[in-house]
């Protein structure tokens, strides 16, 4: 291994990388966005669910339970209907989430020590949101449903006893905010598609330009050409890493709770197996959009729907939860989010980190064994 | 005298298409060894398997002594390749796509800039050393081509077409710095297909259709294989040419500039007045007839005519 063919090699790569706009987008510009859109953008967390109500009774009880709803701060009243057609109007307008129906006997067989039914039309368009929203109302209708129980028992001089009282406590993100568990999987998303972009066009493009005819016929041995090609993209994914750890720090308060160290190994891991694939792909293409969209589809795609990323891998037909093993990001994402969330050691992480050290030697083995002076 | 390349039996097929078919040679150290012929006549991938960018199909090549494809890594340091297309950097100055080999080659970096510096002189590339590849026209590109290609002093140097798309100026300089570089001592491996640039060479070999089809000095050249050559100037040609088309003693009638070029059968003492008889003959106008030393452009072009397509590989074997 010769030093001075392989650093030439990089400061050669380092140069294309400056002078190509769509490597400084890819460098600077794609981390940026994707920050800003998944931190933001994408946010499980529902506060003012616009609601509309339709009160038959018009008691100071129905009025009272929807105060307490609006006082949650979960809850806007958007609407109060008076005609039996609107809620369906209202609802296909996307005007509200859901529509609260108070019958009108609510008080009077509650009076009587009688269950009363209370009406939730939920718009189920978008399953997520509706399921989130669900819970919310059940709990804010328990709550007051409590409320009236205890009020009723105090009258009748009697105090609240027996009973299940359930309080529920959130480990690790306690008020669960949602962005603490997507600022980690955007690290794991954005070292992919960095790495993978980047790299999987390195050696097809040269190519396409003629220029691998001089590094063949030149005296730079194939790990020097390829170490020296990768040198660059390490850097600059790592310095991407710190970025979006610094960003989830400065912008969304996201700090790991972890050991720094482990997950700063950990990131390195999975982006040299990253870059890996993206040389790999790189080496046996023939132009370079083809590399870039196979690269794509072979890291990208898994990464997002796969490795529990946005879907949680419990919920998924059993062949995708074997096959999610087999992708670095499923390792890579339960690492970071544990170290992020609960400050987990490697006494426990163990087995994942061993699983992305065995995907990195794998994969770097593999595009290197791939990578020839041949044209 | 070592050998600096040796190729015995050497074939290239590609798929069902022969490039370079059974081909053997040598070429001495210090030599400027001239590969002639047309485009597609199999000299680029000759090239390219000596420079272990190709592997062979069968037969031997040897540079220095080593195999070319099972010691490739051994001959790189060795040699300096100038490939046909360009291949160095679009997106670098020249400076730095020189810097680029001098750390491919391990130049020290004191030597390196020395060397470009002498060789931004002998090329002229003082004025563009800060400018993006990009924007060189063809013949710059080439000075860039050929200053890294000897940037590491190889004491055997292939040339692919170095002069192919420059101008006149660029060529004859090209041809300086050939001779200079042959007269330190290093072996020069040309390829053309401007037969004039043979002239400079010390020994040249001649394909045609992937076949090795001579070999010799230039004097050789013009002296073996076209052995007596008139030259017949006259306005209108036309008639000249259709005249001596028919004459049984006539081998080959081509045009040349704007006179005609006849090679004649045997050498004939007396062919410049056989000539002249037969024009007189067939009362064709003249100015005159006169014996001249075949150009190399004349003896390829009678060669080449002896050598017809062969219509399978191997069929006329």
């Amino acid at each position: 291994m010769n030093y001075r063919r392989l650093l030439a090699v990089a400061r050669t790569e380092s140069i294309h990388n400056l002078r190509d706009v769509r490597s400084l987008f890819v460098i600077v510009v794609l981390p940026v966005v994707l920050l800003l859109l998944y931190g933001y953008g994408i946010n499980y967390d529902l506060r003012n669910v616009p609601f509309a109500v339709q009160d038959l009774e018009r008691t100071e009880l129905s009025r009272s339970l929807i105060q307490h709803l609006v006082s949650s701060g979960y809850f806007q009243l958007r609407q109060v209907i008076h005609d039996q057609r609107q809620i369906a109007e209202s609802l296909d307008r996307a005007a509200v989430v859901f529509v609260l129906v108070i019958p009108p006997d609510m008080g009077r067989r509650l009076g009587a020590g009688r269950p009363a039914k209370v009406q939730v039309l939920v718009d189920g368009a978008d399953t997520t949101r509706a399921s989130v929203a669900v819970g919310y109302i059940e709990g804010a209708l328990l709550a007051f449903s409590g409320k009236l129980g205890a009020e009723y028992l105090a009258r009748q001089g009697l105090s609240a006893a027996g009973g299940l009282d359930v309080r529920p406590v959130v480990l690790y993100n306690a008020d669960l905010k949602s962005v603490r568990f997507i600022v980690p999987g955007l690290m794991a998303i954005l070292l992919t598609l960095l790495s993978g972009l980047l790299t999987s066009t390195c050696i097809v493009r040269e190519r396409e330009w003629g220029s691998f005819e001089t590094l063949v016929t030149s005296p730079a041995l194939p790990p020097e050409i390829l170490i020296g090609k990768i040198l660059p993209y390490v850097v600059i994914a790592f310095a991407d890493t710190l970025l979006s750890i610094g960003a989830g720090a400065l912008i969304f308060g996201v700090v790991p709770v972890g050991s720094r160290l482990l997950l700063l190994f950990t990131s390195f891991l999975y982006l040299l197996a990253s870059l890996a694939i993206g040389i790999f792909f790189s080496t046996i293409m023939r132009t370079q959009r083809l590399a870039i969209l196979t690269t794509t589809l072979v890291t990208l795609v898994p990464t997002i729907q796969l490795s529990g990323f946005a879907f949680p891998i419990r919920s998924q037909p059993l062949v995708l939860q074997v096959i999610s093993n087999f992708i670095p990001a499923t390792h890579y994402l339960i690492i970071i989010r544990s170290l992020y969330l609960k400050g987990a050691d490697l006494l426990v992480l163990w087995p994942r980190v061993l699983a992305l050290l065995v995907f990195t030697v794998v994969l770097v083995t593999v595009a290197a064994r791939r990578f020839r002076k041949q044209l | 005298m070592d050998l600096a390349v040796e190729v015995e039996n050497l074939t290239k097929r590609f798929g069902d298409f022969v490039a370079v078919n059974e081909v053997s040679f040598s070429v001495a150290e210090g030599e400027v060894f001239g590969f002639l012929g047309p485009n597609g006549s199999g000299k680029s991938t000759t090239i390219r398997i000596l420079c272990g960018l190709l592997s062979p199909s069968s037969g031997h090549a040897r540079v220095a002594g080593l195999d070319v494809w099972r010691d490739a890594e051994r001959i790189r340091q060795r040699i300096g390749y100038m490939p046909q297309f360009f291949s160095l950097y679009d997106d670098l100055t020249v400076a730095e796509n020189i810097e680029f080999y001098a750390g491919l080659y391990q130049v020290p970096p004191a030597l390196a800039l020395a060397r470009q510096s002498e060789l931004a002189e002998v090329l002229e590339l003082g004025p563009v050393l800060d400018r993006l590849a990009r924007t060189l026209s063809t013949g710059w590109r080439q000075r860039l081509a050929l200053a890294t290609s000897i940037l590491h002093r190889p004491p055997l140097l292939f040339l692919d077409e170095p002069t192919s798309g420059v101008d006149p100026l660029t060529r004859r300089l090209f041809w300086e710095v050939i001779g200079d570089l042959a007269h330190e001592g290093i072996t020069v491996f040309v390829t053309t297909h401007v037969m004039d640039e043979a002239e400079h060479c010390t020994r040249l070999a001649m394909m045609h259709y992937g076949r090795l089809i001579a070999e010799g000095t230039p004097e050789e050249m013009r002296t073996e294989h076209v052995q007596t050559m008139v030259e017949v100037q006259a306005h209108p040609i036309w008639p000249v040419l259709q005249a001596l088309e028919k004459a049984p003693e006539v081998v080959e009638v081509a045009l040349f500039g704007d006179a005609v070029h006849a090679e004649l059968r045997c050498d004939l003492n007396d062919a410049e007045a056989r000539v002249e008889r037969k024009l007189q003959t067939a009362g064709v106008a003249y100015e005159r007839v006169v014996a001249v030393t075949p150009s190399m452009e004349d003896v390829f072009v009678s060669l080449a005519r002896r050598w017809e397509r062969p219509t399978a590989a191997g069929a006329d074997r």
